[in-house]
């Protein structure tokens, strides 16, 4: 059932390199942490309920929830453009994610090692690098948001990757991270939406003291 | 032999069906599902007209296209019942078979020397060309499945009993439903109803083709149709089961299939042009992560 939900991951990066429009970016990012919950859900051997609750926190409410709440807050506050067009071509970026995805799944036959687990480090691979791709294909600093969520939902599965049980204290501060992460570049975005009335990078060039 | 049988029964029906649910759902009178067939029969009786700039290959690349299709469709299994001609790695032929009737009809629409019949040519090769990976991956990743190689044995021996594999099974569906809308030139490549030759892709090469050529040009766009919807069906329908009920699954599918593109087409729109190529790119790119989960269960590729 793992493998289900580590495809669907697959599939998901897929559209993240098809679409162009903000809204739908949103919408992947909470499918993301639904898929992000089926897997660390079917792959805990016994479940305590503290795991549980702690798990479900974090990738259904905090992932697919407030997250992309707070996101949906951040683009109407600053009346963002429907679509977010990349400096690169979409037809690029699909051959670029595709190859991504294929190299990890490669690479993660390649590692073979008894203390990897190789199933989560294929896909989580893969979302790393698709996501420093996303950030650097898009001029938008909201965009750049979204990829570092993409990042950080790839190493949610490299901690899965590594850790016989789930490391409790690594993923609570990965979580406070994110929250915090995502809180002060979502303020950062309102303010320089409010004075440059845009969000584009380039017109931080233009700042000074 | 029932394969074929079916297959040009279900073409008859399939644009009538169509029609007949696009008129229900835009609130217009419904025309019989006869109607695409009545149409058929007036074009027989009329007399194709040449334009003298044309050649003789615009003169045989109806015809041509018409047997490619037709004979594409004698490789194609129903269920349990075998396709009239089946050999090894049949479905290479196969995918070839309708490359060549593309090939002859894009050529014809360049004959013509109408601009705007090349620029739907271009679009139409362009699509061509970016489908084929997806149809390839997809049916190498079948063959490496039930480790077969006939378009016959792939699918009496493609049973989605384990979970990864019921994942093989949707995701083909969805890809290879999808690349039918791509050969047939359907929503949400190409608008078969628009009127602006423009924005047309696979209406505008026809345009000067007439009579008799533009009948059987329609007869070969619905027998393609049947084609891959008896594609489409035989991932559902399993050759285990008794015949009658296989039939009856088929027609029910066959019919599932022409209402669904009936209801594609009225409530969704077509894709702006320009993003076509990277639409068709990405039913590639799933086929892609198809062929890597069959690698898995294969154990080709060995995760712990």
């Amino acid at each position: 059932m793992t493998y289900l939900f580590i495809i669907l991951y697959a599939i998901t990066l897929v559209y993240f390199a098809l679409s162009e429009r903000v809204k739908k970016f949103i919408w992947l990012l909470a499918i993301q942490g639904i898929i992000l919950f089926g897997i660390v859900f079917y792959s805990l051997n016994e479940i305590e309920i503290f795991d549980f609750i702690f798990i479900l926190l974090e990738t259904i409410i905090v992932k697919s929830l407030l997250i992309p709440s707070f996101l949906n807050k951040v683009r109407k506050h600053n009346q963002l453009k429907r679509e977010d067009e990349p400096s690169i071509p979409v037809f690029y970026s699909i051959i670029v994610v595709v190859i991504s995805i294929l190299i990890s799944f490669l690479l993660s036959n390649y590692l073979n090692d008894i203390h990897l687990h190789t199933q989560y480090f294929t896909i989580s691979f893969a979302s790393v690098i698709f996501g420093i791709y996303f950030i650097i294909i898009h001029k938008n600093i909201y965009s750049h948001l979204v990829g570092y969520l993409i990042i950080e939902n790839g190493i949610f599965l490299l901690s899965l990757a590594v850790g016989n049980v789930m490391p409790l204290m690594v993923n609570l501060a990965v979580l406070l991270d994110v929250f915090m992460g995502v809180l002060v570049l979502g303020i950062f975005i309102n303010r320089i939406g409010d004075t440059f009335n845009s969000v584009k990078l380039d017109q931080i060039s233009k700042l000074k003291d | 032999m029932l394969s074929i049988i079916f297959i040009i029964i279900s073409a008859i029906f399939i644009p009538g069906v169509i029609a007949k649910i696009k008129s229900k759902i835009g609130g217009r009178r419904m025309p019989s599902v006869f109607q695409p067939l009545f149409d058929i029969i007036r074009l027989f009786k009329k007399g194709a007209i040449y334009s003298p700039t044309t050649s003789i290959i615009f003169k045989i690349a109806p015809i041509i296209y018409f047997s490619s299709v037709l004979m594409a469709a004698f490789f194609v299994p129903m269920a349990g019942q075998q396709g009239l001609l089946s050999f090894d790695v049949d479905f290479v032929f196969f995918a070839y078979l309708l490359a060549l009737g593309k090939f002859m009809m894009i050529i014809s629409a360049m004959d013509t020397g109408s601009g705007f019949e090349g620029m739907g040519a271009n679009r139409e090769a362009l699509y061509s060309m970016l489908v084929e990976p997806a149809f390839f991956v997809l049916v190498g990743t079948l063959a490496l499945f039930t480790q077969n190689s006939s378009f016959q044995d792939l699918y009496v021996n493609l049973h989605t009993s384990t979970q990864l594999s019921i994942i093989i099974g949707i995701a083909a569906l969805y890809v290879i439903t999808y690349i039918s809308m791509v050969e047939n030139s359907r929503m949400p490549i190409d608008d078969p109803k628009t009127h602006l030759e423009l924005t047309m892709v696979h209406e505008v090469m026809i345009l000067d083709n007439s009579g008799f050529d533009l009948a059987i040009i329609h007869i070969a766009s619905w027998l393609k149709f049947a084609i891959y919807g008896t594609i489409i069906s035989n991932f559902v329908v399993q050759s285990s089961w008794p015949i009658y009920i296989q039939i009856v699954s088929y027609l029910l599918i066959q019919m599932g299939y022409a209402s669904t593109i009936g209801i594609l087409e009225s409530f969704s729109a077509r894709n702006k042009m320009g993003k076509n190529p990277q639409w068709i790119i990405m039913l590639s790119a799933i086929a892609v992560v198809t062929f890597l989960t069959t690698l898995i269960i294969t154990q080709k590729i060995i995760l712990n």
